[in-house]
Parts: structure tokens; sequence; C-alpha cells
């Protein structure tokens, strides 16, 4: 009987038509009642979340291990370690440095200010990578960390590279991550030595791209890019990556810049959520004390 | 006792896809093997069993995809149907015979994708999404069903026992 398909193996066919019926309806609400049945699916999915998580977190262990006994013991074991060493301490360096110029820039310009407002420091919370979206479309990682440890939505993904990316969902126990190459994420930058601002979205080969820069800019190649603070989610001064390129077409107002991420997101292991930021209105009310008349903003 | 097989069989093969698979990526591009197992499922027992499992792996995988709530859930149902569909008019019952209607699922279930998510981002990243990710990922679907067909083989293309 080659070829001939037998339906009715799982359930019976009474039990099937009400399955294919409810699937119909549920398809029907989701294409009238998108934002409403999103928000329903996530909220029944979440305890399922949560059981999945299990398999999920076990298997990512096991590849955890299994990995790090490979570079460590199999592939050239000392090396490996002095170089993944090495690697993480300039990384580190880079970041430091990068957050340092910042404070610098930031400083230089209070002191003349002869007022001086308290930095408010910035909470994270340690993550670990446990997988990865299954999309191709979507650019996300899977987090160890969920609502029971107080992560929420929109909350900013840092690592001591740079920007990662920004939490789109969580559950209980994990949350997803969307990175910042993905062009779904949007997040407010500025370049660091110009002070221009303007939205980093990233594109479908990888990189990522600075949009709405103004016209008489000043960027060039080799500029560094850090956030600007002024959407949630993120400090001011984090490093989000390097222009490369500077475009600028006739007929757009704006100019806009690639940028070389900062972050290796292929090596994304551990990552930093950023609990709480500085908020966007201290940020502002901190720009207009900055922008205020004084002796580097004279009035004209 | 199936359907608890079944389920077993797909969360470790959703944690394996996640977690180990995730660096096989030829190309930059990630097999789907929860859209072949989908399909395969409607090969095997018909339309309507395609539809219902795919639901529920789409929704699994929804709960850890950064897309929206909803999209793979609903794919996933389509290509499990639309495999079904195709299996009752497949004359040819070869493991290769799986490759142009898993890749068809697979471009289809893409093309949903990237209609959602790079709609309004300018025809340069819809052209890009379609070279790019949409046609190597229907491809390499399509060989891991070629695959997956000589290790299932028997299973897949005879009818189920009584």
């Amino acid at each position: 009987m080659r070829g001939r398909f037998r339906p009715g193996v799982f359930w019976g066919s009474g039990v099937k038509r009400v399955g294919v019926a409810v699937l119909v309806i549920v398809f029907v609400v989701f294409a009238l009642l998108p934002r409403q049945s999103q928000f329903l699916f996530h909220t029944l999915g979440e305890p399922l979340a949560d059981l999945v998580a299990i398999p999920v977190k076990g298997m990512a262990a096991v590849d955890r291990t299994l990995r790090e006994w490979w570079m460590h013991y199999i592939a050239l074991q000392g090396l490996s370690q002095q170089n993944r060493q090495l690697r993480e301490t300039v990384r580190q360096l880079n970041g430091e440095v990068n957050r340092l110029r910042e404070q610098a820039y930031m400083a230089e310009r209070l002191a003349s200010l002869l007022e001086f407002q308290e930095d408010e420091s910035v909470r994270t919370v340690a993550a670990k990578v446990i997988g990865r979206s299954v999309s191709n479309w979507y650019q996300g990682v899977i987090l160890n960390k969920g609502e029971d440890d107080g992560i929420r939505e929109q909350m900013g993904v840092i690592t001591p590279a740079g920007v990662a990316g920004r939490i789109v969902r969580t559950s209980g126990s994990t949350s997803i991550a969307l990175l910042t190459i993905d062009p779904n994420l949007v997040i407010a930058g500025m370049i660091q030595r110009t002070r221009d601002e303007g939205m980093v979205q990233g594109t479908s080969q990888g990189l990522v791209r600075m949009k709405y820069l103004p016209p008489l800019s000043a960027v060039k190649p080799g500029d560094v890019v850090v956030t600007s603070g002024l959407t949630g989610g993120f400090p001011r001064g984090v490093l989000i990556g390097e222009v490369t390129r500077v475009e600028e077409s006739e007929d757009s107002l704006f100019r806009t810049a690639q940028i070389v991420p900062a972050v290796k997101f292929r090596h994304l292991d551990e990552v930093l959520i950023v609990v709480s930021p500085r908020s966007p209105e201290a940020m502002l009310s901190l720009d207009h004390a900055l922008m205020a008349p004084g002796p580097q903003n004279p009035t004209p | 006792m199936k359907i608890g097989a079944y389920t077993l069989l797909t969360l470790l093969l959703f944690s394996f896809q996640t977690t180990v698979l995730s660096s096989v990526n030829p190309f930059g591009i990630q097999p789907d093997f929860c859209l072949v197992i989908a399909c395969f499922i409607g090969f095997r027992t018909g339309p309507v069993h395609g539809l219902i499992v795919g639901f529920g792996l789409g929704f699994l995988q929804d709960l850890f995809s950064a897309g929206p709530f909803g999209l793979q859930t609903f794919t996933k149902a389509g290509v499990g149907y639309l495999a079904g569909v195709i299996a009752r008019n497949l004359s040819n019952r070869e493991p290769c015979s799986a490759f142009v209607p898993v890749m068809a699922c697979s471009g289809l279930s893409a093309m949903v994708f990237l209609l959602w998510s790079r709609m309004g981002m300018g025809l340069g990243e819809m052209l890009y999404g379609f070279s790019y990710i949409l046609l190597p990922q229907a491809v390499l679907d399509g060989l891991v069903a070629i695959m997956a067909s000589w290790v299932f083989g028997r299973w897949l293309f005879e009818a189920p026992s009584p």
C-alpha cells in the first residue's frame, strides 16, 4: 500500500475536526486582533516557556561543557586559553577606554558649567546565552535570566565590548534579546567626537547603520559611535561601533554612516542586562544644562 | 503513547536546534529542523495532522523567537497542512522527492517572514532578504529533508500500520 496515507493515527476524527475548527478560529482572531492575540498567546505560553527552558538549559550546559572541553584540552590547550583571556582583556579595556573617554568629554563640559550633576550608577544583571533564535529573519539570543530575576522587556543588553541588543520577550526563567545587527532594532546613538545624534539600526548583512545624521555633520570613517542615552534601556556612552563609511545622497536630507559593531555576535556567551540605566528625563535635563549659556556655550 | 513520543522528540529537537545546532549555519543560514519535521508529519499522516503538529511546533518556536508572537505558529501550521496536501498528490516516493516539496514549503514560509520583517525597510533590504536568506534557506531545508528522508525513509514513505 505504498503511497496511501491514513488519517486518524493520533486522534479520532471528531477530536480532529474540533482541533481544526479551534485552529481556524484562533487564526481568524489572530488576523483580526493581532496585538491582543499576541498578548494572549504570550500569557498562555509563559508557563510552557518555563517548562521548555529546562531541556534548553540542560542542552546548553552540555554544549558549553563540550565546547570548553574542546577549547581547553584538545585544541591547543595553553595557547587557546591565553589567547581567549587576552582577547577578553582587550575587549574589556576597549570598553573601559571608551567609557573613560566619554566621561572625560562630559567632565570637561561639566567643569565649565561650575555645576555638577551626580551620575546615577547603572545596575546590571549578568546572564548567559543559552541558545539562539531559530529563525534566520530575527537575530536573537535566548538568555538564562527572566522575570524572576527582574528582567523586563525593553531593557538594554550590553557586553564589556559594547551594546549587544535589547530584551524583547520574557518568561519566568528566560528572556529573548534582539541583537543590534537586526534590522528591527533601533537605538538612539551619537557620534562621540562630533556629538551628532542619529538612529542606529541593523541591516540584513549583519552590519549596523546610523541614520538621520545632520547634513552638516563632520562625521568621518573611524569615528566612534556610542549610545546617546535618550531612549530607554541604555546608559549614555556605551560603545556601539566604529564608522567605516559615510553615505550622502543628493535627494536625502540626512547623512547615513555605516558602522562595524564592536560586539562579536558570533561569540556572544555572556551579557549584562541593564536593569536601571539613567532615566531619559535625567539625560534630557543634563543635556539642557550642558546646552545652557556658559564658557563653552556662550550666548550669541 | 505516540503523542508523548512526538512531544518528547519535539522538545529534544527544539532544544538541540536552539543550542548545539545554532552554530551549524553554512553561509550564515540556519536550517529550520522544525519546519522539516512539520513537513514530514504532513507527508506521513496527512494535512490535518501536519497542521496541528505544525501549530504546536511553531508555538514552541514562537516562545523563544525574537520576532512577533504567532508568526512561527501560523506559518508552521500552514506548512504542515500544505505538506500533507502535496504528499497526497506525490507519485514518486523516493527520498529525493522530499526536496522540492520541503523547499517550496520553506520558501513560502520564508516569504511571509520576508514581507513581515522587511516590509517598509526599502527594496534593498527586501532583495537582500530574498537572495541571501529566503533562497538559501529553502535550498538548505530541502537538503536537510533529503538527508532526513534517507534516515527515516521507511517510516516516512510507508503507510502507518493499523
